[in-house]
């Protein structure tokens, strides 16, 4: 990421640039859990992590990435960002995270057609840039919230100064498809359609607010077998399935940020939520974080609540009302149901770490977390295996290697 | 006497101050439109939060090299941050296609011609090296 290449600076006027300019970032890191019933992952989209599949995971923050930047005129640019991770099917395999070709009318107005990360909550789009966050990963409870993190379509930012301030509104909408591996809500692809996200970023002196909103209707296709099978129980299986089938379902979320940094300290808070009367259900997250600079050392405390604000029972079909024949089919849809409904987290996590820039482009974190599950809750966890305590305590310990080039 | 001698204290203190923090400073062409940018301003516009003055002048701002003593005491003086939080702000941007940072040049030497170059130009360097073809910014 040389700042000395024309091609990457502030004046698009500089034509005497090369074309094409590359950057990269990357993430090396360990996870351990002391919760063995289950893995302890970060994003939905990993099929294990820590605990359960193996006591010290390096899948779970591990990643490392390539960016391509061309400048073809002072207006049109295009740039393309390769991320390599762990992938839904378990393989470390790169996927196109950032695609799209950008018109700049002005230094305050651009229009991006093409893949980007989805500007939600504040750190959103760059969560996979280590180097750029204070901790070992952006807290899950509010992180994980949202299914959906990218989007292909149109984006639009306009910057403007209100006063002695600087005011960023993006404006996203498109479609995405993401991949999940087998989890509570069901394998396969998420697609999610007419998404429409605006994010707001004010930023006063060491002061910034964030604000967002998104909305978006996304179909699992995996789950449509349990549905159609609903349907076959007459009008309260149609009524359970209109309700909670995941097609096309409307999803909101909305998010608001803010944080104060001069720069030997900081504080940071976000709040996050996600509504869907679908099968998806809704929860709120939260976290609060502070953190003081001392010398190249950032010791941080943080901490993170995420819970359930809708349904996370239904009693589904009445089994009572059904013949002999037919009332361990119903139970068993019953239970499928109510897996993915109990499945939607409730947990709260301290966290206390220390961030390490012990040599230029690179800084190393050392990260403990102690997260409490809910009452009958696995939180955030997957592979969930029978002899887990719900409502227990796991312990994490992270160690993390950033660099940027 | 009394009443004079802690105001000179403090005067003396005052300037003390000054030319301990005032190692880097910001400059503009003696020439340049630009007349009157405040330290935070100057911060907002090299950080690129702010790329159009009330006149309708758009800055240049020209950086110094990563690694330069005088970037680092520049950064730390207007803005609060270390090197590495610099560089964590520009990862954020540039790895989101939201901001690139300002054109870099070699050293005080560099930032004097690229400043006598471009009249909308601001760079910085260590207050020694100003000469009467530059204004100090505020």
């Amino acid at each position: 990421m040389s700042a000395s290449t024309s091609a990457e600076t502030m004046n698009d006027v500089d034509l005497t640039a090369p074309m094409f300019s590359f950057a990269a970032f990357g993430t090396l890191a360990a996870v351990h859990s002391s919760e063995e019933q289950a893995d302890f992952v970060a994003t939905a989209y990993k099929p294990d992590g820590a605990g359960f599949s193996n006591s010290w995971s390096g899948k779970v923050d591990s990643l490392i990435a390539g960016q391509v930047t061309g400048t073809f005129s002072p207006h049109v640019s295009a740039v393309v960002q390769v991320v390599a991770e762990q992938s839904h099917d378990g393989a470390f395999q790169p996927h196109v995270e950032w695609a799209n070709f950008r018109y700049q009318f002005s230094p305050d107005l651009s229009l991006t057609f093409g893949r980007t990360a989805l500007p939600t909550f504040t750190h959103n789009d760059s969560r996979k840039v280590g180097y750029s966050l204070p901790w070992v990963r952006p807290p899950v409870e509010v992180y994980d919230l949202a299914p959906i993190t990218s989007n292909d379509g149109l984006g639009v930012i306009y910057q403007r100064r209100i006063g002695s301030a600087t005011n960023t509104l993006q404006l996203t909408g498109g479609w995405s498809v993401s991949k999940f591996p087998g989890g509570r809500i069901g394998a396969g692809e998420a697609k999610a359609r007419e998404l429409l996200s605006i994010a707001d970023t004010h930023e006063w002196g060491f002061a910034m607010l964030h604000v967002n909103f998104g909305r978006t209707r996304v179909s699992i296709a995996a789950l449509e077998p349990l549905f159609a099978a609903l349907r076959q129980f007459g009008p309260p299986g149609e009524a359970l399935a209109d309700k909670y089938e995941v097609n096309d379902a409307l999803v909101s979320f909305m998010g608001l940020g803010a944080g104060y940094n001069p720069g030997e300290w900081f504080v940071q808070a976000e709040w996050g939520h996600l509504d869907s009367s679908s099968l998806l259900g809704a929860k709120t997250g939260w976290y609060v974080s502070g953190g003081i600079r001392f010398g190249t050392l950032t010791p941080y405390l943080n901490y993170a609540d995420v819970r359930p604000t809708g349904r996370t029972f239904e009693a589904g079909l009445d089994l009572a009302s059904l013949p002999a024949n037919l009332q361990d089919p119903a139970a068993q849809l019953n239970g499928a149901l109510n897996s993915a409904l109990s499945g939607i987290p409730r947990q709260a996590t301290y966290t206390l770490g220390a961030r390490w820039d012990f040599m230029r482009n690179v800084a190393f974190k050392l990260q403990y977390d102690q997260i409490a599950l809910g009452r009958d809750s696995v939180g955030t966890l997957l592979n969930v295996q029978p002899g887990l305590r719900r409502g227990g305590t796991v312990h994490l310990f992270s160690a993390s290697l950033d660099f940027v080039l | 006497m009394k009443r004079i001698a802690p105001g000179l204290v403090a005067a003396a203190l005052c300037l003390t101050v000054q030319a301990a923090l005032a190692d880097v400073v910001a400059i503009v062409a003696a020439q340049s439109p630009i007349t009157s940018l405040t330290s935070a301003q100057i911060s907002d516009v090299f950080l690129g939060k702010l790329t159009r003055l009330a006149d309708g002048t758009r800055p240049l701002p020209i950086d110094q090299t990563e690694g330069s003593a005088t970037r680092d005491a520049f950064y730390l003086q207007i803005a609060g941050k270390s090197p590495a939080q610099m560089k964590a702000f520009w990862s954020k941007l540039i790895f989101t296609g939201r901001g690139r940072p300002p054109k870099a040049v070699a050293d005080d030497l560099a930032v004097l011609k690229s400043v006598q170059e471009n009249p909308v130009a601001i760079g910085y360097l260590d207050r020694r090296s100003v000469n009467a073809s530059v204004r100090i910014q505020p």
